[in-house]
C-alpha cells in the first residue's frame, strides 16, 4: 500500500502470531473453518444458516447509501498508523469525494441531513 | 438422539421441525438451567410450587396450574396466534404486509429492541432471588415464583426471536443475557431500574406494580411491530405480565389494609406507634411509592430521541394502542409537549412528536400507574382516614434525560440542592426507612397465616381455600 505496508499485516495491527500461522498456511488450499480461525473470512456461515446469512448480509448492505459504502472502504483501507500519503488516498478522499459532497449524503433527504428525526434518508442509487 | 421437543420445550413454531432452532437451543438450554441454578430463587431446587404453566396459547391451555419443582419448569416458545393479512401499521412501510424474517436493514436496531426487552427479564429475576427467604405466606411466596418462572418464560421468549431470526448474532446475543448480572459493576444489566436492589417485600410490590407496568407498555408498543413474530410474541407476553401488575397491586393494596387497620385499632396516626405495632406506616408506603414511580419513569428513555424517532419511521415499535389511534401513522410534521428545564422553572416545548415519542409513552404509563393508585386510596378512604397516596410528578427524581440536571419536588417545583438535601428524607425512603421495613421481614410458611405487617388476599389462586398449601418444602 502506499504507506509502504502490507495489506495482511496491516489487518492484523502488526502482531507476529496471526502473521506467522497464515504464513505457514499459504500455498495451501483453505476449508472455510481454517480460514476463519486465521483470521482471513470475516464469517463462514454452515448449511443451516447460510441463506438467511447472505440475506441479511446483502439486505443491510443494499439499504444504505452507495457512496457511504465506497467512503468507508476508502476510510477504513490502510488501517492503523498514518502518514501523508494514507491521508490524502483514505481520510481526505473519503470525506471529500463521497460524503461531503454528495447528494445522499447533504441532499435535500441524504442521509446527514435527515439523521435524527426520524424520516428515511433516500438514495439515488446511480452514479451522479 | 432424539429429543421430543413438543413435551420438553412446549412451543407452537415447529420446534420440532426446525433444525436451526433446536441446535441453538441444546446449547443454550443447559447454560440457561445453570444459570437458574445459580441465579434463579435462592435455594428452592427441591420446592414443590403450585404454579401455572403454559402449555399452549389457547385459553384451556396458557394456564395449567399443578405442583412443579421450578427446575422441571417447562419453560415454553409462545407466539400469539397468526393475524391473516396483517400489515406494518405506521411508519414508513405503512400499508406493506408486515414482515415474516427480519430485513436486512433493520437488523441491529431490531437486535437491539429484543436484547434490551430481553435483559430485563433475567435482571429481575436476579433482584429478586433472596426474597424466597422472607415471604409473608405461602401464598406470596408462590407468586413470587410464578412471576420468578415467568420472566423466565419471557427471556426465552426473547431468545427465541434471537435464535430464530438472528443466525450468529443472535446466538451471542442469547449467551451475553445469561452472562450479564443486575448490579454487577463490570457486567450490569442494561437498563438503571434492573440494577437496583429489590431488597424486601414492599420493594417487590412496587416493583411488579411499577416497573412490571412499564414492560406492559414496552411489550404493548413491540406487539404493533411491523416485524410480525416480535409482535406476535409480545402479544402473548402481555397475558403474563398481566399477572405480575396483579401481584404488585393487591400487595401494596394488602399493606395498605393491614396498615389502616391497625391504625384503626389504635386510633392513630403516630408512625412510631405504627411501627412499634409492626405495620408499615403510609408516609413510608408513600416514599416507596415515590422512588419506584420514579425510577420507572425512567425507563422509558431519553424525552427527547432520535432512536425512538427511527424506531417508530422504519416501522420497528409502534405506540400504545397504534392501531386505535386515529391518526396518519406518519406523524410527520406532529408535535408533542415536552418538559424542559428553563430559568429555574418547568417549561413546556413543543418538540416533533417522532422524537418524543419516549415521552408519549410515559405519559400514557402515568395514567394507567396514577389509576391503581386511586384504587388504594379507596381502601384509605373506606377506612375513614383522611390520607391520600399520589404519584410524585414525572419529572421528580430523574436519572435519565435532561430534567435529570434539575432538582424537582414531588410537586414539580424546581428545588435548589440545599432544599432537596433538607427534603430527600420526607420524599424518598430512607436508610431507616427501609432497615425498617427490613426488620418486618421473616418468613411465614404455615398454610393460611400471614405476617403481621400485611392482609389475608380477597380469594386463593385458581379458586384454592385459604389455608391451601401453595408450597411445599422438600
Amino acid at each position: 500500500m502506499v504507506n509502504g505496508k502490507h495489506r495482511l499485516a496491516a489487518r492484523f495491527y502488526h502482531q507476529d502470531a496471526p502473521l506467522a500461522a497464515i504464513r505457514a498456511a499459504a500455498g495451501r488450499a483453505l476449508g472455510a473453518d481454517e480460514a476463519l480461525a486465521l483470521g482471513l473470512v470475516t464469517a463462514a456461515p454452515d448449511d443451516l444458516e447460510w441463506s438467511d446469512e447472505l440475506r441479511l448480509a446483502l439486505e443491510e448492505r443494499a439499504s444504505l447509501s452507495p457512496d457511504a459504502l465506497t467512503g468507508m472502504e476508502a476510510n477504513l483501507r490502510f488501517g492503523p498508523g498514518e502518514t501523508m500519503a494514507t491521508r490524502v488516498f483514505g481520510r481526505l478522499s473519503a470525506w471529500q469525494n463521497w460524503i461531503f459532497i454528495r447528494p445522499n449524503a447533504t441532499g435535500e433527504s441524504g442521509a446527514l441531513k435527515v439523521f435524527g428525526t426520524g424520516s428515511k434518508a433516500k438514495f439515488n442509487r446511480e452514479r451522479v | 438422539m432424539t429429543i421430543d421437543y413438543s413435551e420438553k420445550i412446549p412451543n407452537n413454531v415447529g420446534l420440532a421441525d426446525n433444525r436451526t432452532l433446536q441446535r441453538a437451543l441444546e446449547h443454550w438450554q443447559p447454560g440457561f438451567q445453570s444459570w437458574w441454578a445459580d441465579m434463579g430463587p435462592e435455594g428452592t431446587s427441591n420446592y414443590d410450587v403450585y404454579l401455572r404453566t403454559a402449555t399452549s396459547v389457547d385459553p384451556k391451555g396458557w394456564a395449567h396450574f399443578d405442583y412443579v419443582k421450578m427446575p422441571d419448569y417447562r419453560w415454553g416458545i409462545f407466539l400469539a396466534p397468526a393475524e391473516a393479512g396483517r400489515q406494518v401499521n405506521f411508519g414508513a412501510h405503512k400499508g406493506e404486509a408486515a414482515w415474516q424474517d427480519v430485513p436486512g436493514e433493520y437488523r441491529s436496531n431490531l437486535r437491539r429492541l429484543i436484547v434490551t426487552q430481553g435483559d430485563t427479564e433475567p435482571a429481575s429475576v436476579e433482584q429478586q432471588r433472596h426474597l424466597g427467604l422472607t415471604a409473608p405466606s405461602l401464598y406470596d411466596l408462590r407468586n413470587l415464583f410464578q412471576v420468578n418462572v415467568e420472566e423466565g418464560r419471557h427471556l426465552w421468549a426473547m431468545v427465541y426471536l434471537l435464535h430464530a431470526y438472528f443466525g450468529r448474532d443472535g446466538r451471542e446475543e442469547a449467551e451475553a443475557l445469561l452472562e450479564r448480572r443486575s448490579g454487577d459493576a463490570d457486567n450490569p444489566r442494561i437498563l438503571g431500574a434492573f440494577n437496583e436492589k429489590t431488597p424486601d417485600w414492599l420493594a417487590f410490590f412496587m416493583f411488579t406494580y411499577f416497573t412490571d407496568r412499564d414492560g406492559k407498555y414496552q411489550l404493548a408498543s413491540l406487539a404493533e411491530s411491523g416485524f410480525d413474530p416480535l409482535a406476535r410474541t409480545c402479544r402473548f407476553m402481555l397475558t403474563e405480565e398481566a399477572h405480575h401488575m396483579f401481584v404488585g397491586e393487591s400487595g401494596v393494596g394488602r399493606v395498605i389494609q393491614r396498615t389502616c387497620d391497625a391504625m384503626k385499632e389504635l386510633a392513630s396516626d403516630d408512625v412510631a406507634k405504627l411501627r412499634a405495632a409492626g405495620v408499615i406506616d403510609l408516609p413510608t408506603i408513600q416514599r416507596y411509592l415515590n422512588f419506584h414511580f420514579s425510577v420507572t419513569m425512567d425507563l422509558f428513555g431519553a424525552d427527547v430521541s432520535s432512536n425512538a424517532a427511527t424506531f417508530y419511521s422504519t416501522g420497528l415499535k409502534g405506540r400504545f394502542d397504534e392501531a386505535r389511534l386515529d391518526d396518519d401513522h406518519l406523524l410527520a410534521g406532529a408535535t408533542y409537549p415536552v418538559l424542559e428545564v428553563r430559568d429555574g422553572r418547568l417549561a413546556t416545548i413543543e418538540a416533533p412528536m417522532l422524537n418524543a415519542l419516549n415521552e408519549k409513552l410515559r405519559d400514557d404509563y402515568i395514567k394507567d400507574a396514577a389509576a391503581g393508585v386511586e384504587r388504594w386510596n379507596r381502601i384509605i378512604e373506606k377506612a375513614g382516614i383522611p390520607f391520600r397516596l399520589r404519584v410524585p410528578h414525572k419529572a421528580f427524581h430523574r436519572k435519565i434525560g435532561p430534567l435529570s440536571a434539575a432538582h424537582v419536588d414531588p410537586d414539580g417545583h424546581v428545588v435548589d440542592a440545599g432544599t432537596w438535601a433538607k427534603h430527600e428524607r420526607e420524599w424518598l425512603p430512607s436508610a431507616q426507612d427501609r432497615a425498617f421495613v427490613a426488620s418486618l421481614m421473616g418468613p411465614v410458611a404455615e398454610p393460611g397465616r400471614y405476617a403481621n405487617w400485611i392482609a389475608p388476599p380477597a380469594r386463593g389462586i385458581n379458586n384454592q381455600p385459604a389455608d391451601f398449601a401453595y408450597v411445599r418444602f422438600g
